[in-house]
This record gives structure tokens, sequence and C-alpha cells, in this order.
């Protein structure tokens, strides 16, 4: 007889084909895939809001209406010339007739506008480190323009970053959901593992084996199972924004104008994006290793 | 080594397995647990090898009063003993090798530590040729003697066995009372539960008898 070591290849302790994690793969690839498509809408919402809300906070609008008794001409120019001498303003625009009626066409179509008394508009540049004091600029054109309003955009802003939170919190909600429903999984799973392999733990621990060794022959299998699931979620997520960044045309807006913004963004951009999603193979292991250590000892010690 | 004082165990809300159950091994006995079947032998052995706890009185092990071992503590104990299962417990899916190499597994050895150990054990039970078989194609007495290269393997202080001899011929028997007797004169402590009153009768050791759960020197 000869004792070559590859005649004594050692057995697996835990056989890999009782309870194969086939099933726990399938639905944890799935739960990346989510969690994937949530981080990449979190990052969008966020930097969408980002550039949403510092071109709004940039700018204010004045607004002139046409008055029985004014002449609108002489209004706006008093109005550019008070914004022009106000601290805090960069730069000061006055929007031809075409600008306000373009804001109307979608209420009242596109003909019959010339006979209407259309507000003009005067677009304003402020200087987002030392703004001008809103309230008695306001006062101001009260005063010196008839027919005049200012519009800071706060309301807008506010509303913005409203909805924007909330779809936020709605995506972290899904993201701590996917991580409870994985966590719900990969204990279930142990479970299943433990109790196809229970005459191999009963023989394991009437040899003297301990708790923790028993653990580490079951849970190599977890780990690779969270890094095969995270890495074949994160793929099909990365795939699936750059699928929708190939429909639709740019600048077109909607999902593939976002998807684009996602993956085909500055790489200083492109690399958070790219490092959020690839997290997920980094979390799902570590959840499925941490869990499955957890629910191991703790099934393991209520066995004699 | 082992005392039992007034041990009585049932299982759930059932009749009492053991009643009253008391005696003493000490530190190299052999000793024989006889008994017909369903006398509480296999029962008895499971308070020994600490997979039950008795539902009354005193069992101490290595001095150790059992129901105070914590449950970090009971593998260190575990391995102190070695067992022999009646049904013999093997692993279907490691190799004969593998099966008798286990509890030096659990301990951390290498493979190269002990491979010689184990072929030599192996050979000395009759199993050197089927070192690479696995349990499912092998006889009920190989299967019996792999069993028994496990439980001793890491010359455990304190071996336990339940018809250790039940599936093999009365040559092989022999044999294997004189490995159990060989391992007790280096020092471990035998109790043998067994139907095998010949065996009882080679074994020149002090005897048990079981009967309906109540234990008396035969």
């Amino acid at each position: 007889m000869t004792n070559s070591h590859s005649e004594f290849r050692q057995g697996h302790i835990i056989p890999p084909e009782a309870a194969p994690l086939k099933a726990l793969t399938v639905t944890m690839t799935v739960m990346c895939y989510l969690a994937c498509l949530a981080i990449g809408a979190l990052i969008l919402i966020n930097r969408a809001v980002d550039s949403w809300t510092s071109g709004l906070s940039r700018e204010i609008t004045v607004q002139v209406r046409l008055l029985q008794d004014s002449d609108i001409d002489k209004e706006l120019a008093n109005a550019k010339a008070l914004l022009q001498t106000t601290r805090g303003i960069l730069d000061v625009e006055v929007l031809d007739r075409s600008a306000g009626a373009k804001l109307l066409e979608p209420w009242l179509g596109p003909n019959n506008l010339d006979d209407l008394p259309i507000p003009r508009l005067i677009r304003v540049t402020i200087d987002e480190k030392a703004p001008p004091d809103f309230v008695a600029l306001e006062k101001d054109l009260k005063k010196s323009v008839k027919g005049s309003s200012l519009d800071t955009h706060r309301r807008w802003e506010a509303e913005l970053t409203r909805m924007a939170g909330a779809l936020s919190t709605l995506s972290y909600a899904i993201l701590v959901l996917i991580c409870i429903s994985t966590i719900a999984m990969v204990i279930f799973a142990t479970r299943t593992v433990l109790d196809a392999n229970r005459h191999v733990v009963d023989v394991l621990h009437l040899v003297g084996a301990k708790d923790g060794y028993i653990a580490r022959q079951i849970d190599s299998r977890f780990l690779k199972t969270g890094l095969m699931a995270g890495l074949f979620g994160a793929v099909l997520g990365i795939l699936t924004f750059f699928l929708l960044g190939l429909t639709g045309t740019a600048g077109g807006g909607g999902f593939a104008d976002a998807s684009r913004g996602l993956l085909f963004a500055p790489p200083a951009i492109a690399a958070w994006s790219y490092g959020a999603l690839l997290s997920v193979p980094l979390i799902a292991t570590l959840i499925c290793l941490i869990t499955s250590r957890v629910a191991l000892i703790r099934m393991l010690g209520n066995v004699l | 080594m082992v005392r039992l004082d007034s041990v009585g165990l049932r299982y759930g809300d059932g009749p009492e397995i053991l009643k009253d159950v008391s005696f003493h091994l000490k530190p190299g006995s052999f000793c024989f647990l006889t008994g017909p079947s369903g006398a509480g032998k296999t029962s008895l052995l499971r308070l020994l090898f600490l997979a039950l706890q008795p539902t009354r009185g005193l069992i101490s092990i290595f001095d150790r009063d059992v129901t105070q071992v914590s449950r970090r503590e009971l593998p260190l104990l575990r391995r102190r003993i070695g067992v022999v299962f009646q049904e013999f417990r093997l692993l279907d899916h490691l190799s004969t090798f593998d099966n008798v190499a286990l509890p030096l597994r659990v301990l951390g050895r290498r493979e190269e530590g002990y491979r010689a150990d184990v072929m030599d054990l192996l050979s000395w039970v009759g199993l050197a040729d089927q070192a690479h078989a696995f349990p499912p194609v092998l006889s009920g007495g190989e299967k019996q003697r792999a069993a028994i290269a496990r439980a001793v393997i890491s010359k455990p202080e304190l071996l336990l066995a339940d018809e250790p001899t039940g599936n093999v011929d009365p040559v092989l028997a022999k044999r294997l009372l004189h490995l159990f007797m060989e391992l007790n004169r280096l020092g471990t402590t035998v109790f043998l539960a067994t139907h095998d009153l010949k065996l009882v009768s080679q074994g020149k050791a002090s005897v048990f008898h079981l009967e309906k759960g109540i234990l008396k020197a035969a």
C-alpha cells in the first residue's frame, strides 16, 4: 500500500451535496439585484436634487404684470435698474415676451397669445454666498415697479427637496427590507443545512467537536453563496442600467438619461456609482457569513 | 473516574427507564454491563457520554458533576471519552480512513501527523484494505471495526462501547476484546455493554447487570 498524499485527500466533513444552497443563491441574487436598483435610484435622486436645488438657489425671478395705466417697457427698465444696483445680484436678464408665452403654452395653446397681457419675466442670478435681502428687495420692487412680484423659488425648492427626501427614504426602506429578507432567508437556509446534516453534527459533537469548529465546516459555503449571489446581482444591476442607458436619445430625459448619468458620468462621479453598486457583493457576503455563523452557533447551542 | 448516585432517567412523561442506578468506575477499571434488550443499557451509556442529562441523581465524570458542566466545556470532556455506538454512526460520505481519523481532525491535528497511526490501527482491526472504502460498501462487521477504531484512535481515558462485538464472528470478537483489554492495560477505563455472555466470561472483569432499569452487581 502506498501512502501518497493524493490517496488521502480529506473529504468534506459536511457533504456539500446535502442541502445544496442553490435556492438561497438564486433568491439572494434577486435580492442583490433589487438592492442595486435601489442604490442606483438613490444615487440618481440625490444627484438630481443637488442639480435642481443648486440651479434654483442660484436664480430668482421677477415677474412684471401688464397693468392698464402702465408702460411695461418702462417698468421693466425700472426693475432692471433697481436689480442691477442691488447688492448680492450678479446678473439681470430681461426675458422677451415669447419666454412668458412659452410658459403659458401648455394651458392656452400656441395660438391666440398675441392679444393676451402676458407677464414679462426677469431672470436674476444671485450670489449664493452673499444673497440679497429678499424682503427688502421685494419691498423696493413693489414701490418702484408697478405690477411686479418676486419669486425666490424657495417654495419649489422646498417641495422638490421634500419629494426627493421621501423618495430617498423609500429607497433606504427598500434596502433595509432587502437586508431583513436576506437575513431571514439565510437563517432559514442555515436551519435546512443543519437539519439535513443532523447525523453528522451529532457525531461531531460526540467526538468532541466544538460548536465553532462545526460552524466553520458549514459557513464557508455561506461565504461562497453570499459572494456569488452578490456578484451576480451587481453584474445584473449594472447591466440593467447599461441597457437602459442604450435606449432613448441623449438629452431625452427619463430612465435612459438617468442611467447614462449613473454609469457614464465623469470618472470621479461614475467611480462613486460603481463603488456603491459593487459594495453589494461585499455587504451580501458579510450578511450571509455573519448571519449563518450567529444562527449556527445559536442552533448548535440548543443541541446537547 | 465515573460515579453515579441514585440516578433516574425518564424520557418526557414516560416511565422511568433507569431507577436509582448507582455505581463507581475506578480509573483503569474494566467493566461489563449486561442485560436484556430494553433494560436501559443504551440509555445508561448515553448518560455516560453526556448525550443526556439525568432526571434525578448525581453523575460525576472525571470528578465533574455533569449538571455543572457548561456547554463550552462539554467538547473538552467528550474528547476524553471514546464511544462505540450500537448503530456505528459512521459518516457515509467519508472514507473509512476519514471516519477513523475524525476525532483527530476535530482536535485540529494535521493529516500528515496522524496518517501512520490511523493506518496502523486500521491494519490492527483488519481494515487496512478498506481504508478508502466508504461505509455503505462495508459489511456490518467491518463497520463495527471502523467504529471501534474511531473510538480508540485518540487513546481516550474512558471507553464506552454499546454491543461492540454484536456483528462480528467469535474469532474477531475475541480479537476486539483483546484490543479493549490492551487499551485498558495502557490505562483506559473500559465500560462495555453487551449481550454476549461468552465475551463477558473471557473478559475477567467486573460485571453489572441491568434489568428493567435496575442495576445490580453480578
